[in-house]
């Protein structure tokens, strides 16, 4: 069953001296994100979010070469220890990902940790789950039989 | 891309990578080198074929196997790109937070 989570994935980490609260509401408010998440040459970000679990975002970041758009809805909002949110792009492609952004506390600083995994296709967690609903089928009918002989 | 980072996720699967990019190799000769049946190597074999990591090239009786790196790159490309967006955006963090001039690489 944790065959699909042995997929690899990206973790990133870094301590930054200010309180978990404040780093966690700059991941939620507009102003904020267009701020600050601007990676490469990205020189201005278009945010809109709805900050609600199952609220949806759209970052277009806007680069010399033309402009990204990231989409996603989040999964978990826990302040100020964790958002979880799908992250869909261009460069992504396919199926999506998953981004965890974990806050934890160190003294007056906060480590940030992003773990940032791709989602299994759906081929992958049908392959997945026929695998154990097989199994499954193949115990519940050994334990009619051996009842069927008692 | 997720059957290439399926693929990969098994120890046995890079293990017939890595012999492969040694060299081309039959089937057999794969077998061979492995403590597991022809039979498990076959299974591990299909389903890098499926992720397009090893191509089969059917020559006769001899089916050759050779490694196609390309989609391993693009695996490593993502990943490679992922870990330099999120560094880069929480170096932005820091500096956007704590007023500082911002560094590319966190120095420990």
């Amino acid at each position: 069953m944790n065959a699909v989570a042995q997929v690899p994935m990206v973790t990133v980490r870094r301590e930054i001296a200010a309180p978990a609260a404040e780093l966690f509401d700059a991941w939620l408010d507009p102003a904020k994100l267009t701020h600050w998440m601007r990676p490469f040459d990205t020189i201005r970000s278009d945010v809109k979010l709805d900050p609600r679990v199952g609220g949806e975002f759209e970052i277009v970041m806007h680069t010399p070469n033309g402009s990204v758009p990231h989409t996603g809805a989040y999964q978990e909002i826990s302040r100020p220890r964790r958002i979880v949110f799908t992250w869909n792009s261009p460069y992504a492609g396919d199926h999506g990902s998953l981004v965890t952004v974990d806050f934890n506390a160190k003294g007056r600083a906060t480590e940030i940790v992003i773990t940032h995994e791709r989602l299994p296709s759906e081929e992958m967690v049908k392959a997945h789950s026929g695998g154990w609903s097989g199994i499954l089928d193949r115990i519940g009918e050994a334990y009619a039989d051996t009842r069927a002989t008692a | 891309m997720d059957r290439v980072l399926g693929a990969i996720a098994d120890p046995t699967r890079r293990a017939i990578l890595a012999r492969l990019a040694e060299s081309d190799a039959r089937v057999t000769e794969l077998a061979s080198a492995f403590p597991i049946s022809l039979n498990s190597v076959s299974k591990h074999v299909r389903k890098l074929e499926a992720a397009g990591l090893v191509r089969r090239d059917i020559r006769g009786r001899d089916h050759v196997l050779s490694l196609d790196a390309a989609p391993l790159s693009e695996a490593a490309a993502w990943i490679s790109h992922y870990q330099r967006f999120w560094a880069d955006s929480l170096a932005a963090l820091d500096a956007f937070a704590t007023g500082r001039k911002p560094t590319q690489r966190k120095r420990k």
